[in-house]
């Protein structure tokens, strides 16, 4: 199966990363964590893979949606992927990054989905045309529904709002973080203060988001 | 749910939680709804700031995925216990999650079905063989019953025992195919007119 046009293998981008890239910040220490995830939920723990579901369920989603004509089609193809990503578990022996295998699995559904909506007969391994490969660099430039696109836009206003209204080392510490990617004891060094400040201050940071964006959430 | 365990998740989002401290945290996620709320809200804080825009899930997207798990878990066992005919019908609570065409539904639909046919056509099948005029007696026990009531089967069936199974027919016409119902119909015919009567009853019916 060859790659998606216009979708570089997550790998290529993940083995030249660079600090503020959209690869979910997989640092080692996100790849091990995610890992450690994976082989609990190989050990038939439910709630290792509910919190790698909740991780990546809006990179998922987003990704889906880029692929799909009808944008509410999304979550539907992406949950079947993160049940087929589940069913498929056992076989993941973490040669790669755990979303990097996720990330396959779900532009694999998204392709056939477009497939099987072309009136074909499904075929798993069918290789896309190139009207089909022009429809999906199309399709990257309508994605969203007004409503979602509304939501989306109030979310990301609401973020940045919070953010801004942050005290400065709270704020500093989760840009370093989910901007640039930057580890833990890397935010340490560069902020000059004990690594477990650093923990606490990310984490006062996402409280203080968090309860700005629960009226839009519930 | 107190501060220490928020911190806890937060830097599990990052990769930075020690390992010997996620089991517990993993465990009190599978039974606390309010904990994997702020986990997802974590994880859409970090990809709002990375990736601003384009479509985010809703807030029971993780409780459909769990759902759709549980459903396309439960097929299989379901799927083995009908086969082993310890039930035939469809289960209670085997269905899919509240929206969403997930792939168990998928399956669901479509083993159930196969192997009620698949039953269906096999005691058909064995009741014909059961029934048949000329040949010799055999211990006829098509539904469990008290041992007084299993009867030993003559080579011509006596009219009772036709009536009931072609009643039994129609009880079971939805599971067969149209092709096993009318062989199965045309032998009973063909073994007893006697049972005419009952099979044109049992055409009418809706």
């Amino acid at each position: 199966m060859q790659p998606m046009p216009n979708f570089p293998p997550p790998d290529e981008s993940m083995k030249s990363r660079e600090p503020g890239d959209d690869d979910g910040g997989l640092s080692a220490g996100t790849e091990q964590s995610d890992l450690e995830l994976v082989r609990r939920a190989q050990r038939n723990e439910r709630g290792a893979f509910d919190l790698l579901v909740l991780k990546y369920q809006h990179k998922v989603v987003k990704l889906v949606a880029r692929l799909l004509r009808d944008p509410t089609e999304a979550e539907d193809v992406a949950q079947e992927a993160f049940v087929k990503a589940y069913r498929a578990l056992g076989s993941f022996r973490g040669d790669s990054a755990f979303y990097t295998w996720l990330y396959r699995i779900a532009v694999n559904t998204a392709r056939n989905t477009i497939a099987s909506r072309q009136r074909r007969p499904l075929d798993y391994e069918a290789e896309l045309s190139e009207s089909e490969q022009n429809n999906v660099a199309a399709r990257l430039k309508h994605d969203d529904t007004p409503e979602a696109s509304a939501l989306s836009e109030e979310i990301r206003v609401t973020v940045n709002e919070a953010i801004e209204q942050l005290p400065e080392d709270l704020r500093t510490a989760i840009v370093l973080r989910e901007v640039e990617g930057l580890s833990y004891e890397e935010i340490a060094e560069a902020m000059d203060c004990p690594v477990g400040t650093v923990r606490s201050r990310i984490f006062r940071a996402r409280e203080a988001i968090d309860r700005a964006l629960q009226p839009l959430l519930d | 749910m107190t501060d220490q365990i928020r911190e806890q998740l937060s830097a599990l989002l990052d990769g930075e939680l020690p390992k010997d401290e996620m089991g517990l945290l993993v465990r009190r996620l599978e039974k606390d709804a309010t904990l994997r709320r702020t986990f997802g809200t974590y994880a859409l804080i970090g990809e709002t700031l990375r990736a601003p825009g384009g479509r985010i899930a809703r807030t029971d997207f993780a409780a459909r995925v769990g759902a759709a798990i549980d459903a396309a878990e439960g097929i299989a066992p379901a799927a083995q216990a009908a086969v082993a005919g310890s039930d035939i019908r469809p289960q209670a609570g085997q269905g899919a999650p509240a929206s969403g065409a997930t792939r168990g539904r998928r399956v669901a639909f479509w083993q159930r079905p196969m192997v009620r046919t698949a039953l269906a056509a096999s005691a058909a099948v064995v009741a014909v063989v059961l029934f048949r005029p000329g040949t010799t007696p055999v211990v006829a026990e098509l539904e469990p019953q008290p041992a007084s009531a299993v009867a030993l089967v003559n080579s011509s069936p006596a009219p009772a025992q036709s009536q009931r199974l072609a009643s039994y027919m129609v009880a079971h016409s939805q599971y067969s195919t149209p092709l096993v119902r009318r062989n199965v119909l045309t032998s009973l015919l063909a073994a007893d007119p006697g049972i005419t009567r009952v099979s044109y009853e049992m055409g009418d019916a809706p």
